[in-house]
């Protein structure tokens, strides 16, 4: 005996706390029909984060790292419940930590990366090239919502404390606190308020433990 | 006795009263009230302090109805597997019964420390509205409660001296609640608002601290920014214990000096934690204070091992270091060289599911540890490999351990280079460390473990169990050996039922026992009910499929099992999922 569920009876504030992996992937399936409403706004970012992994955007480098907005699911390893044993009060501190939000002059929201969810800085950076790639080139076919009659695409967004226009989806729902959809984020990590290369540098430092050798051929944004 | 009532009138009653206050431990006080009637009169009006390990093991009214004069109250509710999300959400655990009868019996009572239970706005409104005297609250793991409950009790507790809030789970829907402090309130001493998720007027905390003379430990929430922590330490400088707040920020040497002769200025600091997002840049502002540090909590900071190196290196008085792994063996054979005077050492997984960046954290630091601090005694490390030599030279190393919890993150995991079950190492733990009073077990274990645990470990009061084991033997042992078993919680281990019949009494010896993923079954349990009028044994089921528990046959398996004496009986409160077998 394993995996044993926790009572599916809880309220998202326990799922948090529950940390079951397989939750925070972006899957199609159909859940719980009381998470119909979830699964609506979650139903873009799938469709966001869906084209960019089909997408091949790492020219040449032969890591894949998986450019995921919704927390890397570790090599398919089954999720014990409540082992290691650790606190998830500690849990959700930590993994919360390694977001970073990314500004980008003259685009009309911004967005939250993963840190932890790229081996390195260059995949990093490819990862946020494509993000931003929309605003300068359209030039992947993919299922964005237009609407049909006068063509304007619509993107899903909130507005977060800072009174920053962000995009839904790059942080995996049970990251994100339960209770508050249009106000405080809670908990998250490092804000990064331009793109500085040191700061963004000394960030993945921190979380990886490595030094990486400023490169000529960085993009600047 | 005669002997023992002409003892009795010698003395009037406030000399025994005085007597027996310098009994402080509560096993005595009891020891003292089983004397003789007299005794037990005198002792139970002089009891002025109260521990309940087990919210359910007492009716609330009873223990009020006892000790009449107690004002310091401290209980417990859920089981320690709770922390880890094992025990259900609505299993119980709630203050309400408790805090109505202390209420109704104990309008003096001024301390009230509560423990891993569901705490109620309502709760924490009839303690701010009956206690008049209240000065001491105290949330550890709690839930239940929102920042409208804290603005209660920042209301009307006039006197109100520690508002202790440690990992609590708290809804934040009273953003000024700290701003309900009175004027008139200036007595505080202590104010740990760490675990609050939501925003905190800084302004409001600057003029609260401010006009609190006595304030000796503060501890921030992660929502303060580090330009105003700087604001903070010089309203109060006589700070002993601080926790930080968000302590990253935009790189600017004007801030960071501030913020260093800020923390230079508290010249009584003892104690730091906090530190949420350190990142290397602002942690030489601590260098100041680190040699009069006595305790660090890193563990909430992603700084690596050269940066911790470089601070913890100062601190040659720390008695207690919490830290994440990311500090490495070679963080540690620093500390060992630093750290003489350690006492106890918590070492955190930066990373406990995944394998993202393979940390050096291994045997070799608990070693480094154990050879160079003569005075630790209590460990927590998290690592992912061990070996049965580095665990004997640890035990060799450290005869006065009181808690040793080894978790190696991978469930079975055998010496690295033997591959032998670790046995010999934790068997050449407890036979050395002969005051071991808690241990937590992990890796590959045969029951040759328990054997010795139960053999050796006779000052063993809680033992944590997890993938271990053969069989019945292995739970035979510990509950046939270990003297003074309190509590014993045990998950994913092929134990049954026959050792739970056999040692059916040392369950009432104990507090409590928990059993889950298990080998027992439902027809055990209702034979120990049965057997065991003092116990409750609750089975909890959530899956909840197929007949009711009443219908289910013996050899139906049990989930999970919680069972703990009590002279209460079977509560009332069991959500759907409890069944208590009678």
């Amino acid at each position: 005996m394993s995996t044993t569920e926790t009572g599916n009876s809880s309220t998202t504030e326990s799922a948090v706390s529950g940390l079951d992996y397989e939750e925070t992937q972006l899957t199609l399936a159909a859940s719980g029909a009381s998470r119909s409403e979830l699964e609506r706004k979650r139903g873009f970012s799938e469709g966001v984060d869906l084209s960019l992994e089909t997408k091949d955007f790492l020219s040449g480098s032969s890591d894949e790292a998986p450019i995921s907005g919704a927390g890397e699911p570790s090599a398919a390893k089954a999720q014990v419940v409540g082992w290691p044993p650790v606190r998830s009060f500690r849990r959700n501190v930590l993994k919360s930590c390694t977001y970073v939000k990314v500004a980008v002059d003259g685009t009309p929201y911004l967005r939250k990366v993963d840190l932890e969810a790229h081996a390195g800085y260059q995949q990093l950076l490819t990862a946020l090239e494509e993000m931003f790639s929309c605003f300068t080139a359209r030039n992947y076919p993919n299922e964005r919502l237009v609407d049909p009659v006068n063509g304007t695409e619509y993107v899903p967004t909130y507005e977060d404390k800072d009174g920053d226009w962000m995009l839904i989806g790059d942080v995996p729902w049970k990251v994100r606190s339960s209770s508050n959809f249009t106000g405080n984020i809670k908990g998250f990590g490092s804000h990064v308020e331009a793109i500085n290369k040191e700061e963004l540098e000394g960030a993945i430092s921190t979380i990886h433990g490595k030094h990486h050798s400023t490169e000529n051929n960085l993009v600047e944004w | 006795m005669v002997g023992g009532f002409r003892w009795a009138a010698m003395f009037p009653d406030e000399v025994w009263e005085h007597v027996f206050s310098f009994l402080p431990a509560d096993a005595d006080r009891n020891a003292a009230a089983l004397v003789c009637r007299a005794w037990y009169r005198l002792e139970r009006r002089s009891r002025w302090r109260v521990f309940v390990g087990n919210c359910y093991a007492v009716e609330p009214a009873a223990a009020v109805r006892r000790f009449p004069e107690v004002r310091a109250a401290a209980i417990k509710g859920k089981p320690h597997f709770a922390d880890f999300n094992l025990v259900p959400s609505d299993w119980g655990g709630g203050a309400e019964a408790w805090v109505e009868a202390m209420a109704e019996g104990w309008p003096h009572l001024e301390e009230l420390r509560l423990k891993r239970m569901v705490v109620s706005d309502d709760c924490l409104e009839l303690i701010a509205r009956c206690f008049k005297n209240f000065k001491v609250l105290s949330l550890v793991s709690c839930e239940g409660f929102s920042t409208a409950g804290l603005a209660a009790i920042a209301a009307n507790c006039r006197y109100l001296r520690e508002l202790d809030l440690h990992e609590n789970e708290v809804e934040d829907n009273c953003l000024h609640w700290m701003s309900h402090f009175p004027e008139s309130c200036t007595s505080l001493v202590t104010l740990n608002i760490a675990c609050l998720e939501g925003e905190v007027n800084v302004s409001v905390l600057e003029r609260l601290i401010g006009r609190c003379p006595n304030l000796k430990t503060l501890r921030l929430n992660h929502s303060v920014p580090l330009e105003r922590l700087v604001g903070l330490l010089h309203r109060a400088p006589q700070l002993v214990d601080l926790g930080t707040g968000k302590y990253a920020a935009q790189h600017h040497p004007e801030l960071f000096s501030r913020l260093e002769s800020a923390i230079a200025g508290c010249k009584n600091l003892k104690g730091l934690s906090g530190f949420w997002e350190a990142g290397p840049t602002f942690l030489p502002a601590i260098y100041s204070v680190c040699e009069g540090l006595t305790s660090l909590n890193l563990s909430y900071a992603t700084i690596q091992g050269p940066e911790l190196i470089k601070l913890i290196s100062r601190c040659k008085n720390l008695q207690r270091l919490w830290v994440m792994d990311l500090i490495e063996d070679e963080g540690l054979i620093a500390v060992a060289a630093s750290c003489k005077l350690l006492q106890e050492l918590r070492v955190f997984p930066s990373d406990p599911y995944g394998a993202a960046q393979p940390i050096s954290l291994t045997e070799h630091g608990l070693v480094a540890i154990s050879a160079g601090c003569p005075m630790l005694h209590s460990v927590l490390y998290f690592c992912r490999q061990m070996t049965n030599a580095a665990l004997l030279t640890v035990a060799k190393n450290c005869p006065n351990f009181t808690c040793f919890r080894l978790c190696i993150m991978e469930p079975h995991t055998p010496d690295y280079i033997t591959r032998q079950p670790l046995d010999a190492g934790f068997s050449a733990i407890v036979e050395s460390c002969k005051h071991l009073r808690r241990l937590s077990l992990s890796g590959l274990l045969t029951d040759l473990v328990f054997k010795s645990i139960g053999a050796s470990a006779n000052r063993l009061e809680m033992l944590s169990v997890a993938f271990a084991g053969d069989g019945d033997a292995g739970l035979h042992y510990i509950l046939s050996g270990c003297k003074n078993l309190r509590k014993l919680e045990i998950r994913d281990c092929p134990f049954g039922d026959k050792p739970l019949l056999d040692n059916a009494a040392k369950l009432e010896t104990m507090r409590s026992l928990w059993m889950s993923s298990c080998s027992v079954t439902l027809g055990a349990c209702r034979q120990l009910a049965r057997k065991m009028p003092l116990l409750n044994v609750e089975v909890i089921n959530e899956r909840k499929r197929g007949l009711p528990l009443e219908l289910q046959p013996d050899n139906c398996p049990v989930e999970k099992l919680y069972i703990y004496r009590t002279v209460a009986g079977p509560r009332s409160d069991t959500p759907s999922c409890v069944w208590i077998l009678r």
